[in-house]
Order: C-alpha cells, then sequence, then structure tokens
C-alpha cells in the first residue's frame, strides 16, 4: 500500500492540476502551510529547554489555566484554527501535556467567539494573512543570529507567517469555489433546514478556512434576510465543526500526540455541535434572555448570533469538561503510540542537534538503550531470559533451570540491535565534536562512545561463548555444564547488578558499587582456574573440554569486565567533584589481586 | 561475627588501600594545580561517605536475613569491600578536613 501512496499522490496531483489550474493553488496553499507547522515546530524545539517550557508549564499545569491559556491565545490571534495548529506543535515537540493540549482546545473555543462579536458588534475583522510577507521577512533576519532563543523565535515567526499565507492562498484558490456558495438555494424550514445549513457552515469554513470568513458570510445573509434566524444559528454551528479541519490537516505533519489533540478537537466540536442542534428551540430561548438582560436589541440577529455562539461554546466546554480524563484515555487507547523499533537509535535525531544542551542527555539515553540490547543479546546467548533473571531471587537455580537453547540468530541480533545503535552514536559523537562544545561536555560525549564501546566488546565475547553453551548447557552433562552454568551465572549477576544501580535512585547510588562486583569476579576467575585443574586431576573432565573452557572462561571474564567498566563510567557521580572523590575512593586493579580486601 | 569477619578481611587490605588512596591524591592535587581536575570539599566526601554507610548498613541487614551459606559469603566479601571504601573515605575527609 505504501509503495503505490507516493506515485498516486503526485499523479492525482497533477490531474487536478490539469483539470483546475485553481487546484494548484490551493495545494500550493496546503503544502505552505504544513511547512509552516514544521517550522513553527523547529521554532518552538529551539525554544525548548528554558523559558517557553516553563511558560507552557505554568500556562498548562492545570485544566482551568490550560483553558484560560486557549482563550486568551485566540483572542489575541483570532483563529482557534491557529491556536489547535500551534497546540499539535507544541504537542509534537513534547513541550506539554495532551491534557494540558485539550484544555486548551476547550479554551479556544471560547476564545474564537470573541472573533464573532467583533464581526458582529464592531464590523471588524482581523486578517491575519495580512501580516504573512512581514512575518516572513522579519523572521528570516532572526533565523541567521547566533542566539538559540532568537532563532528559535525566528523560526517560530516564519512558521506563523507561512501558516498565514498558507491559509491566504488556499482562500485564493477556493476564491471560484466560493461563488457558488449562494445561501438562497438551500433556505429550507425545520430539522431538514438545520442539518443542511450545518453541513453548508462546515463546507463553506473549510473552503474559506476561516469560522470568521463564514460569520461575515452568515450576517450579510441575514441582514439582507436571505436567511431565518434559525438557520443562521445553524451556519454558526456548522462553521465550529469546520474549523477542526484546520488542525486535522495540521495533524498530518504531527506525531500520535498531535494527531490525539487533532481528534480531541473533532469530537469536541462534534459533540457541542450535536447538543446545540438538539437544543436548538432552549438555547434560542436563552439567548433572546440574555440579550434582554445584557440590552441587545429583540431585532439585532448580528449580535444575538454572537450571543449564540458565545452560549453555546462555552456550554460545550461545560458539558465536556467533566469527560475530559475518559476522552482523552480514550484518544491514548484508540491513537497507540507507535511501538519502538529497537534496533534504531531512539534518541539521536535532528532535533536534539539543535540543542546542543540536550546533546550529553541524548546520548546519554541512547547508549543506555544500547545496554539494554545489549543486555537483551547476552542472556539470550546464554539461552537465558532477561525476565526471569530480573526476577529471580536465586540466579544459580534459574540459570541451572534454563536449559532450552534460545532461537536468536546471536550474530543476526549483533548487526542489527547492537551494531547499528554503535554505529550511530558513534557518527553522533563525532559530529558532536565538530560542535565546539565546552571541555567538560565533550569529555563526557567521549566517556560515553567509550562506554558504548565497552558494551559492544562485551556482546563480541559472549558471542565467542555461543558455540560451547549450546553444546554444553542445553542438556546436563557433569562437570562440563557446571563449569558453564558457573559463567553463565556470573555474567547474569553483573547484569542484574548493573540494572540496580539502574533502578538505584541517583542520589543513592555509587559507582563503587561496582568494585564489589569487581573484586567478586576477579576471585572467581582464580577460583575457576584452580578448579580447573582439580577436575583435569580428577579426571572429571576431559583435556580438550577444560582447554576449551579456559578458553570461554577468559571470554566471559572479559566481557564481565568491560560491563564492569562500562557501567562505571556510565553511572559516575554527575557532580565532578563527587566523581572525583569516587575516583580516589574506587579500588585498583592491584587491590583486586589475591590477597586484597576482597 | 560475620561483622568481624569482614571487618578483619577489611583490615588485611587496609593498610595496602590506604597507601593507594595517598599516592592518587598525590597525583589529583597535581592535576588539581594544572587546573585538569574539580576541587574536592569536605561535603563532597561526606556525599560519598553517607552513600557508602548506607550501602553498609543495608549489606550488614541482608547477610543477617539470608540463609544460604554461599550467598551469604558473598555478601561479605561485598561487605568487606564496603567497609574499604569507608575507611578511606574517612581518610580522605580527615586529609582535606
Amino acid at each position: 500500500m505504501t509503495k503505490y501512496y507516493l506515485p498516486v499522490a503526485i499523479g492525482a496531483l497533477m490531474l487536478a492540476f490539469w483539470v483546475s489550474p485553481n487546484a494548484q493553488e490551493i495545494a500550493a496553499g496546503v503544502a505552505i502551510f504544513l511547512f509552516g507547522m514544521l517550522m513553527l515546530e523547529d521554532g518552538f524545539k529551539l525554544l525548548g529547554g528554558g523559558t517557553l517550557e516553563r511558560l507552557l508549564e505554568r500556562a498548562t499545569r492545570s485544566v482551568p489555566r490550560s483553558i484560560l491559556f486557549g482563550i486568551v491565545s485566540t483572542t489575541l490571534l483570532q483563529s482557534s484554527s491557529l491556536v489547535s495548529v500551534i497546540t499539535i506543535s507544541f504537542l509534537s515537540a513534547g513541550l506539554m501535556s495532551l491534557m494540558g493540549g485539550v484544555g486548551i482546545i476547550f479554551g479556544a473555543n471560547i476564545g474564537t467567539t470573541t472573533g464573532a462579536w467583533l464581526v458582529a458588534g464592531l464590523g471588524l475583522k482581523v486578517n491575519i494573512a495580512a501580516y504573512a510577507m512581514p512575518m516572513i521577512a522579519l523572521s528570516i533576519i532572526l533565523v541567521f543570529q547566533k542566539s538559540k532563543v532568537l532563532r528559535g523565535v525566528g523560526y517560530a515567526l516564519a512558521g506563523l507567517g507561512f501558516l498565514f499565507l498558507g491559509i491566504h492562498h488556499m482562500k485564493e484558490g477556493f476564491e471560484a469555489y466560493k461563488d457558488q456558495i449562494d445561501l438562497l438555494r438551500f433556505a429550507l424550514p425545520g430539522l431538514v433546514g438545520l442539518v443542511v445549513y450545518t453541513l453548508l457552515g462546515t463546507v463553506s469554513t473549510v473552503i474559506m478556512q476561516s469560522s470568521h470568513a463564514t460569520m461575515v458570510l452568515v450576517l450579510t445573509a441575514l441582514a439582507a434576510g436571505q436567511i431565518t434566524y434559525e438557520n443562521a444559528l445553524a451556519l454558526a454551528i456548522g462553521g465550529n465543526i469546520g474549523t477542526t479541519v484546520t488542525a486535522i490537516i495540521g495533524s498530518l505533519s504531527a506525531n500520535f500526540q498531535g494527531k490525539r489533540l487533532a481528534v480531541a478537537h473533532l469530537v469536541f466540536n462534534l459533540t457541542t455541535a450535536a447538543v446545540a442542534l438538539i437544543f436548538i428551540g432552549q438555547l434560542r430561548d436563552a439567548v433572546d434572555w440574555v440579550s434582554a438582560m445584557v440590552g441587545i436589541n429583540a431585532e439585532d440577529y448580528a449580535l444575538k448570533l454572537a450571543v449564540f455562539h458565545t452560549i453555546f461554546n462555552v456550554l460545550g466546554v461545560v458539558l465536556m469538561l467533566p469527560l475530559m480524563r475518559r476522552l482523552v484515555s480514550a484518544l491514548e487507547r484508540r491513537i497507540v503510540e507507535p511501538a519502538p523499533d529497537v534496533s534504531r537509535p531512539r534518541f539521536l535525531n535532528n532535533a536534539v542537534d539543535a540543542f546542543p544542551e540536550t546533546l550529553e542527555s541524548a546520548l546519554r539515553k541512547e547508549v543506555l538503550h544500547l545496554h539494554e540490547n545489549a543486555t537483551e543479546l547476552i542472556q539470550h546467548g546464554l539461552n537465558l531470559h532477561r525476565h526471569e533473571i530480573f526476577e529471580t531471587d536465586d540466579i544459580a537455580r534459574t540459570v541451572r533451570e534454563s536449559r532450552t537453547a534460545s532461537d536468536l540468530d546471536v550474530e543476526e541480533g549483533y548487526e542489527r540491535r547492537v551494531k547499528t545503535l554503535y554505529s550511530a552514536i558513534v557518527e553522533f559523537t563525532t559530529r558532536a565534536g565538530d560542535k565546539q562544545l565546552p571541555p567538560q561536555v565533550a569529555q563526557k560525549v567521549y566517556d560515553l562512545r567509550d562506554v558504548a564501546s565497552d558494551i559492544v566488546q562485551a556482546v563480541k565475547s559472549v558471542k565467542h561463548l555461543r558455540k560451547n553453551v549450546l553444546r554444553y548447557t542445553t542438556r546436563y552433562e557433569g562437570a562440563v555444564t557446571e563449569l558453564y552454568d558457573g559463567l553463565r551465572t556470573e555474567i547474569a549477576r553483573i547484569l542484574v547488578e548493573i540494572r540496580k544501580l539502574e533502578l538505584a535512585d541517583p542520589e543513592e547510588r555509587s559507582s563503587l558499587w561496582l568494585d564489589q562486583e569487581q573484586a567478586q569476579i576477579e576471585e572467581d576467575a582464580r577460583e575457576t582456574t584452580r578448579h580447573i585443574d582439580r577436575l583435569i586431576r580428577t579426571g572429571k573432565i576431559k583435556p580438550n573440554a577444560a582447554t576449551s573452557f579456559l578458553n570461554d572462561s577468559a571470554y566471559a571474564y572479559g566481557a564481565m569486565r568491560q560491563l564492569i567498566k562500562a557501567a562505571r563510567a556510565y553511572y559516575i557521580e554527575r557532580d565532578s567533584s563527587v566523581a572525583e572523590v569516587e575516583k580516589l575512593l574506587a579500588l585498583d586493579e592491584d587491590d583486586f589481586g589475591p590477597g586484597a580486601a576482597g | 561475627m560475620e561483622t568481624g569477619y569482614a571487618i578483619a578481611e577489611c583490615n588485611r587490605g587496609a593498610r595496602m588501600g590506604l597507601k593507594t588512596l595517598a599516592n592518587k591524591v598525590v597525583e589529583y592535587d597535581a592535576r588539581l594545580a594544572r587546573g585538569k581536575a574539580d576541587e574536592i570539599k569536605p561535603e563532597h566526601v561526606r556525599k560519598v561517605l553517607g552513600k557508602l554507610e548506607k550501602k553498609t548498613a543495608d549489606l550488614k541487614a541482608e547477610i543477617a536475613s539470608t540463609e544460604k551459606e554461599d550467598k551469604k559469603a558473598r555478601l561479605k566479601r561485598k561487605l568487606a569491600i564496603a567497609l574499604e571504601h569507608v575507611e578511606r573515605a574517612e581518610w580522605l575527609l580527615d586529609k582535606i578536613t
């Protein structure tokens, strides 16, 4: 299906361009709009990690705050569609929670009613498209600045400019179709009229990309007596539905969170519209009552329409607020986060490249990802299962009971899950090296690359064991099986201890704990050699099996040392002075020799 | 008695350990003078000491609740190392205070 998508999309566009020249401008408008979305996201990412995150964090800390943020931002920008697409960008950049995003959408629906008041009361129409050109022109100056904040503002401004420009071109393109919307043709009474006018309001807003434009059309028609007041109410309801289409277009380039928000917007507006249509009579009475209360003339249908717009949007928020958590849960269930591909880098992406200060953090996460993949591969290579080893209270017994050969192709697993990640890490650190990082950050980046290298070496060492692990541990063969079980147990113990470090509170853990493991494996390595000597002398093991085992044990202890070395560097204290203390106190190679404390 | 064993093991390596530590401190001082190391203050050592003392207490509690002899022996060896670290940390704290 995917392989046909590109030629079909290009073919459809070419056909549309040939049939109707207007389609070119509409398609270009959509393209510019989506490009604006991408620039907005880039801008917000650049502004991330500081002020913007704190502002958004504060603005979306609670549902009432999010709603207020939505109301204020939509009132200022005079476009709920625009606020929706910006919110989708925030969500895609991971700068806010879905709950906060839905709150903003609720608020945006109230904020958009101020536009109806402006149109109806003051006859004003804020033409955001007029700002597009100066915004784009100004933004390019900011984009070329060194300051990250200025560049972020530049990208965000350019993004907004392109969004406006995109909407403008879509409107221009639809200009030809707009003339075909003759409201008089659909002047119908009763329920049918309500439904038809709601659909008409939706289509009109989708075509003109603005619920404000629909409101102008409605007010003009109402003033000219072309439509009834009830038809006008239905058109306003339809306009609210149509405005969600912009958000849906915006979510096309967004991640799963952005898509969830676009659907939340659609659900909210559809539900509100349905309730408004069902209770249209009561709402009309409420509008009359409120209008009389605030002194609006009974014949001033334009202002009464603004009152209606406000009442039904506020009503929608009041109705949906109690269901908000359920809505968010349902969206999280329906639009699932894509399962991460373990063989691909998860954290080293272009966005991280744009944030030098998050570079180290992303690299740390990726190295941990590599370690997780390596841990799984090592355990499978030893015919062990990660969850069994990590959950057992007797590792030796669990190892003895693990006699089934893992069907994992270790070589293929190494290529796919370890080597690809390691290559990405090496490439990333090389790229980072060209960025003139502060010396301390640069050192940490290179240390993390070395950690990755040690992990890879450990996996390679375990690969050497695979043949004899399959030969001697899938069924009990006496002393030789016990020897290999011993090696498997010791490697598993090291992995368990490293996992304990990962799970421990960073304020309580210390890389010095690994000295205890290092001392243990050095003691075990010495004891293994003595034990082999005894087994050969007593004839419990054949010399050729003993030789193979001695070779394999060298690889096994090598893997253990590499894993400990990697963990020691990875879990070193983040405070560099405390890290110095740990380095001073750490035991040296001589301390692990025969007769040492351990 | 179990702790006594660990302390005896610890003392055996302690003399050599402290000598090694003293050498490392000399090397650290040289790096510090060249501006290649961060300054260590008593609170930095106390922080590490706090972690080590907690680990020591945890190990002692685990030894007390463990019945299997081989596991107990492993834990005692770990405790010996932890006590060695504590001794080194106390020496370092004394030196820089």
